[in-house]
């Protein structure tokens, strides 16, 4: 049972100046699962990259089965029983199932020129039914349901059977179901004898799958103990390497609900969302709960004037909208932090005072002319009050951190002086470090009289931060749940449509 | 700061524009007076004028194929309207309608089909040509009066050129609109996301350089005293290469109106020299396609800051601290050696335009 | 799901398969002038149609891997002139008189080879495709121009034309190699690997490297195999010329790229169809004889032109209205 399938010595990687990885050591055992955790930045990606071969480390080697690997060599790495399920989206859209499955080993006949056809489709469906899901396999990727497309990933993996499997974030894009279905699917392959390598942000997810947690901190390793000897302030203390109580810290003095902000009637987008109707007040946090592809994002964007509704208004400050102008939405005091912020968020080649003014360039500016004093006070000023660590204004946005950028995001709208602030997905992918400072921002602009429509897939962010949460299910409302008799199971029962036994059974914290 | 100015690409293209005209000076000293010079110079405004708005479309992440062709449908329609009895003043007014018309039709079709400027323009660059063609059936059609011809003489278009020049680089340093073209040219759904009005910003850069084309057909009908079907073919290329060898990225969100400039100079240095010293034009298409490829080879190699690309350089031409230390040396080097060979002349010939024309190359 | 909203979605799929489109609009075409005027159904009509089709089939085939692979390839007209005087000037006997069959192979390793030129600089030196093949595109017409020294050369040796005018079986063997190529490009794109690793690594370059596949083998390889079909298409259309000249291949390379654009390969890469290629190929190139068979006057060819354009205009509205009408769109943010 303990036999060592990996062992990482001593690895090390820098980029330019950056030490990302220094001499850092880990095991991975046949038959355990091991988390790695660490906060963004921490070098967790780094590793993964090194294990999987894409990247060669500066010094230090990595052991299969005693046997060193080939540095940089993703299809050695692969021969010697390492299989990487990568955080980014790495399936091909426009490739049915089957050939994602198979694409880089393809099975062959022929002299090895052409596909063997008939052993993919046999392979993929043993493959599918060990995973427990059915899948339209001839169908491009692209079209499927991002479950479904992880399932796909998983399904490669295990199409070299692999010893080691690594998982980078696995869950960041399923829905509580479909996690515990996976991660029923990981249990069985520890049985078989493969170690898992699970790198997650979610802290609860690591208590309930992993064995040993190894934690990362700026490219170091800090510490790898047992779970069961672990707590999760533990846990958080050594990522942080400091004590970080604002995560879940109690609900502030109750706000004053001024006059309703934001009124959505009877919205709907075909094949999206039908038939959304709530409020916002000032100085209100309304949560917004449900799965992933509930329609959750779509009602922020919709608002916001990115997409047009089939039908419904939504009026602001007693001001109908126009459907489909963002224009007059932000000139309305609408501001949306969107969930992607590399892609929607921010212009990432652009300097950092840039993109803090580019959503007000022409309040800014006179006759069209930037001016280059008023922008360096705001910039100035909201770089100070939301603490951006960035070496200046003038660097690229892309060479901040993720919760810096975060604030970036933030600010950048915080300029527009809002009414309404929409948050999607504030702190996906953000260090607790980053958490900690963004959690309190939300609380203070909210006891200033900001209105604030808060979408999050982390119910106990849900909890901590809003006054009432919405839940919506398949496009619709399916109910609301407010103040005290809030909690996570009752959320949950609303957004599945039932008392999900098994799923929150597991995932108490 | 002084090593970013030696790491950008225009001082690359500055040093390439010097060299070249001291080689030229040293091969052929008479391509290098200020009489040559201001001669050959007179031909390349036209096609400079066009690169203005390129630029402008390449660097919000845009392409135009259609700029010969909507060249051509212009040129028709004003030479049509002429022979109809109109006087060819309101056929040129006619023929700016249907260049914004025609710069329109992309400008929706990019903007609100939301499809691929490069397949909505190549579709085009057929489309109004054979449109052209078709209401033309391909006859030319001239004898234009003599106020109209003289048009196309003028002598003015250098000192336009400069004006527009600047105006363009103020605009995309110091304007609203300029920060916004380079952010839709980087990432055009966070501009979208930042309420920057992408569609309409589109419709509106496409639709004025729609102008700007049937413009250079109304001067340039003017001065062949001709109009017919097949002007302009080609011309795209041209311009298109101008602007990417200065440095502007045919994905958007990088480039500028200085690049533009060397650009512009660069090539026509190139073509006249070669012209001027081999008299063949084969050479010249060689020369400029392989001017293409190596300097924007060399931008992509050695230019960016990229751990890589560092590698790369280091490689080349050793550590960067030397590099910039002798990309001075050696820019100043070309510059006193040419400046001495304008001295030498200026036995013979008056030199006051000579430091003027360094003067305005270096930048 | 009702019976509505399912029809809908099928329709959508239909409407989404362009094929099926460029087929129903090459069919309407190809009736409406039989019926206008029965001539154009002759044998000796649509032998020609093929014949003209031919090259134009084999070189979409490459460009469709090389759009498919996530680039483009501007320089296939240029190509196309310069290997068309390289052959002539190699085989005519008033040149170098060499032997047709060795014409032919130096002919064809010179198509390889600017292709690899093209691939390396794309792959290795990370200059975009559009720029490189538009540099190449300018530099070859210059070499064409080298080759030929401004002459015409007008005797092609009769075992040069044999690849151009003649049948094999019945057969017209220009026709003959563009469906040979087709096939082999068919089955290249769907049943081997190599094939399915084109579309992976235009549908997600990051993911395919991360993969272990090599972006850069499999780039160049799309490159060299359009250099070394339009030298195949050269050696089987120049032949039926009188002259070469340096005229040859002038703004072919926009009626290829138009023909894999219509047929439904997407700029962006990741996706498009060979079969798709080859009828809107079928299709443009019908367009010209079309307007002449249908008697509306001996100038209305003038409007070919406007009318292959109209046809990528009509092409991307459908695919706008397929986009509009519903259904899962592609994944992927588009930016």
């Amino acid at each position: 049972m303990s036999a060592s399938l990996v062992e990482v010595e001593q690895v090390s990687k820098a980029y330019g100046g950056v030490q990302a990885l220094s001499e850092v050591s880990l095991t991975i055992r046949a038959g355990e699962t091991h988390a790695l955790v660490g906060e963004n930045g921490a070098g967790k990606s780094t590793l993964i990259k090194i294990l999987s071969g894409a990247v060669s480390p500066d010094s230090g080697r990595v052991l299969v089965h005693g046997v060193p690997l080939a540095p940089g060599d993703v299809t050695g790495a692969e021969a010697a029983g390492i299989a990487t399920i990568h955080q980014e989206f790495t399936a091909f859209p426009f490739l049915s199932a089957q050939d994602n499955i198979f694409v880089g080993h393809e099975p062959r006949h022929s002299g090895g020129w052409m596909l063997d056809r008939p052993r993919m489709r046999r392979e993929t469906a043993a493959l599918l039914e060990r995973l427990g899901v059915d899948i339209a396999v001839d169908r491009p990727v692209g079209e499927l349901p991002p479950s479904a497309r992880q399932m796909v990933a998983m399904a490669r993996a295990m199409s070299r059977q692999s010893r080691v499997l690594i998982l980078d974030e696995p869950t960041a894009l399923l829905s509580t179901r479909e996690t515990s279905a996976l991660f029923g699917v990981l249990r069985r392959l520890q049985e078989e004898g493969v170690g898992l390598l699970y790198v997650s942000h979610r802290l609860e997810e690591v208590f309930a799958l992993a064995d040993r947690v190894t934690v990362l901190r700026d490219g170091r390793w800090v510490d790898t103990s047992a779970t069961k000897e672990l707590d999760r302030d533990g846990l958080i203390r050594r990522m942080v390497g400091r004590d970080v109580n604002a995560l879940t810290g109690s609900e502030s003095a109750s706000r004053m609900l001024g006059e309703r902000v934001l009124e959505v009637r009877e919205l709907s987008r075909t094949d999206v969302f039908q038939d959304i109707s709530f409020s916002v007040r000032a100085g209100e946090i309304v949560g917004l709960a449900g799965l992933v592809g509930a329609g959750r994002s779509e009602i922020a964007q919709t608002i916001f004037g990115i997409d047009r509704p089939t039908s419904g208004s939504v009026t602001v400050a007693g001001k109908r909208l126009k459907p489909g102008s963002v224009r007059e939405a932000v000139r309305s005091g609408v501001a949306l932090v969107p969930e992607d912020r590399q892609h929607l968020g921010l212009v990432l080649p652009l300097p950092v005072g840039d993109n803090l003014v580019l959503s007000i360039l022409r309040s800014l500016s006179v006759f069209g002319f930037r001016s280059s004093r008023r922008e360096s006070a705001l910039i100035t000023r909201l770089l100070r009050d939301l603490a951006v660590r960035a070496a200046g204004a003038r660097v690229p946005a892309h060479t901040l951190s993720g919760g810096n950028q975060q604030k970036l995001v933030l600010g950048k709208w915080l300029a527009t002086t809002p009414r309404l602030l929409l948050l999607d997905e504030p702190t996906r992918g953000v260090d607790v470090g980053a958490k900690a400072e963004i959690y309190p921002l939300i609380r203070r602009l909210a006891a200033q009289g900001m209105a604030t429509l808060l979408i999050s897939s982390e119910l106990p962010e849900l909890l901590a931060l809003s006054d009432r949460i919405l839940v919506m299910r398949q496009g619709r409302l399916a109910g609301e749940v407010s103040g005290a008799d809030a909690s996570e199971e009752k959320v949950l029962s609303l957004a599945l449509g039932e008392v999900p036994a098994a799923a929150v059974g597991r995932r108490q914290p | 700061m002084i090593h970013a100015f030696f790491f950008r690409y225009e001082t690359l293209l500055g040093a390439l524009l010097i060299c070249l005209l001291f080689v030229a000076r040293g091969m052929a000293p008479e391509f290098t007076t200020v009489e040559t010079q201001s001669e050959l110079l007179r031909h390349v405004w036209e096609t400079a004028l066009l690169t203005l708005p390129l630029t402008l479309i390449l660097i919000s992440g845009g392409i135009d194929l259609s700029i010969g062709s909507i060249m051509a449908l212009c040129a028709v329609v004003l030479g049509m309207a002429f022979e109809a009895g109109l006087s060819p003043y309101v056929g040129a007014l006619l023929a700016l309608l249907t260049g914004l018309g025609a710069g329109a039709l992309n400008g929706v079709f990019v903007a609100y089909v939301r499809v691929h400027p490069l397949i909505v323009t190549l579709a085009t660059l057929a489309a109004y040509r054979g449109v052209a063609e078709g209401i033309s059936l391909g006859r030319p059609i001239s004898g234009f009066p003599p106020g109209f011809v003289l048009l196309g003489q003028g002598d003015a278009a250098g000192v336009v050129f400069a004006f527009l020049a600047l105006a363009a680089a103020l605009a995309l340093a110091r304007t609203s609109g300029g920060l916004s073209l380079y952010a839709m040219g980087y990432n055009e759904t966070a501009s979208r996301f930042s309420g920057i009005a992408v569609d309409r910003i589109k419709l509106l850069r496409d639709t004025l350089s729609g102008a700007a084309w049937a413009r250079a057909a109304v001067f340039f009908v003017a001065r062949r005293n001709t109009a017919k079907a097949d002007i302009g073919q080609g011309i795209e290329l041209d311009v298109i290469a101008m602007v990417v060898l200065g440095g502007t990225s045919v994905f958007g969100g990088r480039g500028g109106i200085i690049g533009t400039v060397l650009g512009i100079l660069l090539i026509h240095e190139t073509r006249e020299f070669v012209g001027w010293q081999w008299s063949r034009d084969e050479l010249n298409l060689i020369v400029l396609g392989a001017l293409l490829i190596l300097s924007v080879l060399a931008h992509r190699l050695f230019l960016p800051r990229g751990e890589k690309s560092r590698r790369n350089l280091i490689l080349l031409i050793g550590e960067p601290a030397m590099t910039g230390r002798f990309l001075s040396f050696s820019i100043a080097a070309a510059l006193a050696l040419s400046l001495s060979g304008c001295a030498k002349t200026s036995e013979r010939q008056q030199c006051s335009g000579c430091r003027n024309r360094h003067g305005c190359r270096v930048r | 799901m009702t019976a509505s909203s399912r029809l809908l979605a099928l329709l959508t799929r239909l409407a989404r398969q362009r094929e099926y489109g460029v087929l129903a609009l090459l069919c309407l075409m190809v009736c409406t002038v039989t019926l206008v005027n029965p001539a154009f159904a002759a044998p000796a009509n649509l032998r020609d149609l093929l014949v003209k089709a031919a090259p134009v089939v084999m070189v979409a085939c490459g460009m469709t891997f090389v759009i498919v692979a996530g680039e483009i390839d501007i320089s296939v007209g240029s190509l196309m002139g310069l290997l068309a005087a390289i052959l002539g000037t190699l085989t005519s006997a008033s040149h170098w008189g060499l032997p047709v069959s060795v014409g032919i192979a130096i002919t064809l390793l010179i198509g390889l080879l600017v292709g690899l030129i093209n691939g390396v600089l794309v792959t290795v030196g990370r200059v975009p495709s559009i720029i490189v093949t538009l540099g190449m595109l300018t530099l070859l017409q210059g070499v064409t121009e080298i080759v030929l020294a401004g002459e015409w050369i007008k005797d092609l040796p009769p075992g040069l034309r044999v690849w151009g005018v003649g049948t094999w079986l019945g057969l017209p063997i220009p026709v003959g190699a563009a469906v040979l190529v087709f096939a082999a490009c068919f089955v290249l794109a769907r049943e081997t690997p190599l094939g399915r690793r084109i579309y992976a690594v235009g549908g997600n370059p990051q993911a395919a490297r991360l993969l272990g596949l090599s972006v850069t083998r499999i780039k160049l390889f799309t490159f060299m195999l359009t250099g070394l079909l339009t030298a195949a298409a050269t050696v089987v259309s120049v032949p039926q010329l009188s002259v070469v000249e340096s005229g040859i291949g002038k703004g072919f390379e926009l009626l290829v790229i138009t023909c894999v654009v219509v047929g439904g390969t997407s700029i962006r890469g990741g996706r498009g169809s060979l079969t798709g290629s080859l009828l809107a190929a079928l299709l443009l190139g019908t367009v010209g004889t079309v307007l002449i068979f249908l008697r509306l006057g001996e100038m209305s060819t003038y409007w070919e032109r406007a009318i292959q354009g109209g046809f990528i205009l009509l092409a991307v509205l459908a695919d706008h209205a397929a986009r509009r009408g519903g259904g899962a769109a592609p994944a992927g943010q588009e930016s």
